[in-house]
């Protein structure tokens, strides 16, 4: 990606440059958070889940430094074009990565709640399935973000559907539970709300995937199928 | 299979030129400058446009440009690309400098004529086309004298008439209220922002049908700057504004469309979102960042 | 703080030092400057107090109301100031048009080419040419050639050729200093060339143009040889008939035609005089001629200033 950092003003470049891996850093912290809420989950381990929630005060003040460095460049540099975009889809991107972390947060406090109770014979082993994938596909997206691949972006963006069908086997899994017995229920009841978190994890994620796709392309793919994208993204790709 | 995608993406072709990964060298640009689709009628159409100083010096090269009605259109690149020159054709300019030659033809609407063909008389295309400068260059005349003189070289003799068109022009440039009381006053004593508005209104007291900008506020303060820019999308109520400008930002702010020139070529031309947003040629892209070495 | 810091210091007394050192020479060269000044200005001003004084006594009412005599007493020179104003006229008529027009058609209409250049060049060189050599050509063209006789018109014409490149440059210059932006303004509102001369250029540069035509004059006023070498009388006790008369059309050109001569000849006339009394009559005239170009000089610098002030590029 070297044209983003070629400008004359090498003042411009590091600041640009600043913003990206500030942005990647809080994906780093954010996707940690994901992995330790999960862990905290799985393992009832109460200390995870209170580092994580610690921890979103950080992404929180990372998204307040982010925003104001943006808002600088645009008062100081008035960027134009892929600055622009880049500067654009930075402040969106990071109002998704802070979303990611309040839903790790809430899984969190969901798992230090939970320690407490009697562990499922299933040991989780639900949600840790619908975590992990929610994980790689978060790693993905700061992953094609780091290296504006759209391709990669397009890829992570279809994960989306598997995660929204494999809750959706949660969720039937989770009221089968309920209905063989009803003494779970407010158990599962909370592992339902750590699932809802985990996909609504994966919806940020495939925004951010759209977000690379805008800074790269130009093209606001918001509310548009993935098969549109593909056709009009792709189709030209491969010209 | 292959041959089938491609068919199908070529509508939507022009909008992704510019992945920013691959720069687009591999389109041939000049010749192909993409013609974006004007959405209003067109005022003039500028095509297959050579210019050339002294007779040797090529710096104008094959530029097709449609300047669409009552819109205004911003000429930008940097210097020495040949974006004044080109603005400089609209009212024949050129024309005052011996050995100048002009190639190719700018057509004006609705009447087709090619204002570049020699059979034209320069002075009949400047009475059409009215031309603001880079620095205010008001006469040393009266401010009523500056914006009256214009309507004299087209021999206006009612005094009634002339007061008329006087306080309209100077309406029409935001200056009435400020000068209303002083007309007989000398323009040099009016402040550089002032200046520059009464040579708007000289330009505009004619009804020319075209306003040509030359960087209209390179020698302004902000604040007169500011007015001149709101002034400018004032007056395209009225008229077709083509303007040059070396503030990006200008461009963005006033134009509805904007060409971006280099080395005496149009590299791209193109709605000023779009070009400001997400311009499909590299050479675009990189100047308007600030990445232009 | 900075004062107890040892390099700093040093530093400062090096840049003071260094300071002083270049600012000797602006010192020595003024005093130069002064003393060069003062070389012309003190020889010119002796010359001039050395000149009233011998010429004070004779300078009175009777000495402009009465012709030369042979009684160096009774002399004075209302012939040759006459003589003067007229010949001036017929300069100025002349030349002005003549110089202004040349000038315009040369900076605004001719195209560039070796031609114009060789002309432009020529032009400037003319200025430097001996006056002698303008009375010699005169002598030939005007004299014998045209046969107007040694008259005012002939003096007139002369000195209207000599001062023509002096014009010429002088408008030259001034046309020049009206800015190209303000060129291109009136045509690009639609003014043909001749507008753009007429309404802008030319009004614009009027004060330039002035004072070049009153240099020229004040040059013209003092020119002996060319005058001499046409043949103008160092002797006249008569006035040149009036221009105005009491007789249908009332108004008579003869005056043209006559006789005359100019102060400066009749300053030399009573030099070549062996009495010390015609000495008394030279200096006056002397002091006369200076104080008619000083005179006309002071006008020039008036005009530039009065101009100048309303236009201001």
């Amino acid at each position: 990606m070297e044209p983003l950092y070629t400008h004359i003003s090498q003042q411009y470049n590091v600041e640009l440059e600043d913003i990206r891996s500030k942005v990647l850093q809080m994906g780093g912290l954010v996707e940690q958070q994901i992995e330790q809420a999960l862990n905290s989950l799985v393992h009832g381990d109460t200390s995870l889940g209170e580092a994580v929630i610690m921890d979103d005060t950080k992404v929180n003040k990372l998204e307040v430094m982010i925003d104001e460095e943006c808002s600088q460049v645009i008062a100081r540099r008035q960027p134009a074009a892929s600055d622009l975009r880049l500067i654009v889809a930075v402040i969106k991107t990071i109002t998704d990565l802070e979303r990611i972390g309040d839903e790790a947060e809430k899984i969190a406090r969901m798992a230090v709640r939970l320690a407490g109770e009697e562990r499922p014979k299933t040991n989780y082993a639900e949600i840790q399935g619908l975590g992990n994938q929610v994980r790689q596909m978060v790693h993905d997206a700061l992953d094609a973000f780091a290296r504006l691949d759209i391709q990669a972006a397009l890829n992570t963006a279809r994960e989306d559907y598997k995660i929204d069908q494999k809750y959706e086997g949660v969720m039937r899994q989770m009221i089968t539970f309920m209905m063989e017995d009803p003494r779970t229920i407010s158990r599962v009841l909370n592992m339902i709300w750590a699932a809802r978190a985990l996909e609504r994890i994966g919806d940020h994620a495939r925004n951010i995937c759209e977000y690379i796709i805008y800074l790269v392309k130009g093209k606001d793919v918001r509310h548009t199928s993935l098969e549109q994208i593909e056709k009009e993204i792709l189709g030209r790709e491969r010209r | 299979m292959k041959r089938k995608t491609r068919t199908a993406a070529q509508p939507a072709a022009p909008a992704y030129n510019g992945d920013m990964r691959s720069p687009d060298e591999k389109t041939p640009v000049p010749a192909a400058a993409p013609q974006a689709a004007i959405a209003a009628p067109i005022k003039a159409q500028a095509q297959k446009l050579h210019f050339y100083y002294g007779g040797t010096v090529h710096a104008l090269k094959d530029i097709n440009l449609d300047l669409a009605e009552k819109q205004v259109t911003a000429l930008i690149g940097p210097s020495g690309c040949g974006k004044s020159t080109f603005l400089r054709c609209f009212n024949r300019m050129h024309d005052l400098y011996p050995g100048n030659r002009y190639e190719g033809e700018i057509r004006m609407h609705p009447d087709n004529v090619n204002i570049l063909a020699r059979q034209v008389d320069p002075i009949e295309v400047r009475m059409r086309i009215s031309m603001v400068f880079q620095k205010p260059n008001p006469f040393p005349k009266s401010i009523y004298e500056n914006v009256a003189y214009g309507l004299r070289v087209r021999g206006v003799r009612s005094r009634g008439l002339m007061d008329d068109k006087v306080e309209e022009a100077l309406r029409g440039a935001a200056l009435w209220d400020e000068v209303k009381d002083r007309l007989p006053d000398l323009a040099f004593n009016l402040s550089g922002g002032q200046q520059q508005r009464l040579c708007i209104a000289r330009a505009l007291a004619t009804d020319p049908e075209i306003l040509l900008f030359d960087e209209p506020t390179s020698a302004l303060d902000p604040i007169a700057t500011a007015s001149i820019e709101e002034l400018i999308t004032e007056l395209k109520l009225k008229v077709t504004i083509l303007i040059v400008t070396h503030n990006m930002q200008q461009a963005a702010r006033v134009s509805d469309y904007t060409a971006f020139m280099h080395l005496g070529e149009l590299v791209e031309f193109g709605d000023t979102n779009t070009i400001f947003t997400n311009p499909s040629n590299r050479r675009t892209e990189d100047y308007i960042t600030g990445r232009y070495g | 703080m900075s004062a107890a810091d040892p390099t700093a210091d040093t530093r400062l007394h090096g840049i003071r030092a260094l300071i002083a050192r270049h600012k000797r020479w602006d010192y020595i060269f003024s005093v130069i400057g002064l003393v060069a000044m003062m070389i012309g200005i003190v020889t010119l001003l002796a010359l001039f107090i050395d000149l009233v004084l011998d010429g004070y006594g004779k300078l009175n009412y009777d000495f402009f109301t009465s012709f030369p005599s042979r009684r160096a007493a009774g002399a004075g020179i209302l012939s040759a100031w006459v003589g003067t104003v007229l010949v001036m006229l017929v300069t100025a008529l002349a030349g002005v048009p003549l110089g202004v027009a040349a000038a315009i058609y040369l900076e605004e209409y001719a195209p560039r080419n070796w031609m114009t250049d060789l002309i432009e060049i020529n032009v400037t060189n003319l200025a430097g040419v001996p006056s002698i050599v303008y009375g010699l050509l005169a002598l030939g063209l005007f004299v014998y050639q045209l046969d107007l006789g040694q008259s005012i018109l002939a003096a007139g014409l002369t000195l209207a050729l000599l001062i023509l490149p002096v014009v010429i440059v002088a408008t030259r210059e001034a046309i020049r200093a009206v800015p190209g932006a303000i060129r291109e303004a009136a045509y690009a509102v639609g003014a043909t060339k001749w507008q753009t001369v007429a309404h802008h250029v030319l009004p614009y540069s009027t004060a330039g143009i002035l004072t070049g035509v009153i240099i020229g004059m004040a040059r013209a006023i003092g020119e002996t040889a060319p005058i001499i070498t046409i043949g103008a009388l160092t002797f006249i006790a008569f006035l040149p008939p009036s221009p105005v008369t009491t007789e249908p059309p009332f108004i008579s050109f003869d005056w043209l035609f006559a006789p005359f001569t100019v102060l400066p000849i009749q300053m030399f006339s009573w030099l070549s005089r062996p009495q010390a009394a015609f000495l008394e009559n030279a200096a006056a005239t002397g002091v006369v001629i200076i104080v008619m170009t000083l005179a006309m000089n002071a006008v020039a610098i008036v005009i530039r200033y009065r101009f100048r002030k309303r236009i201001k590029w």
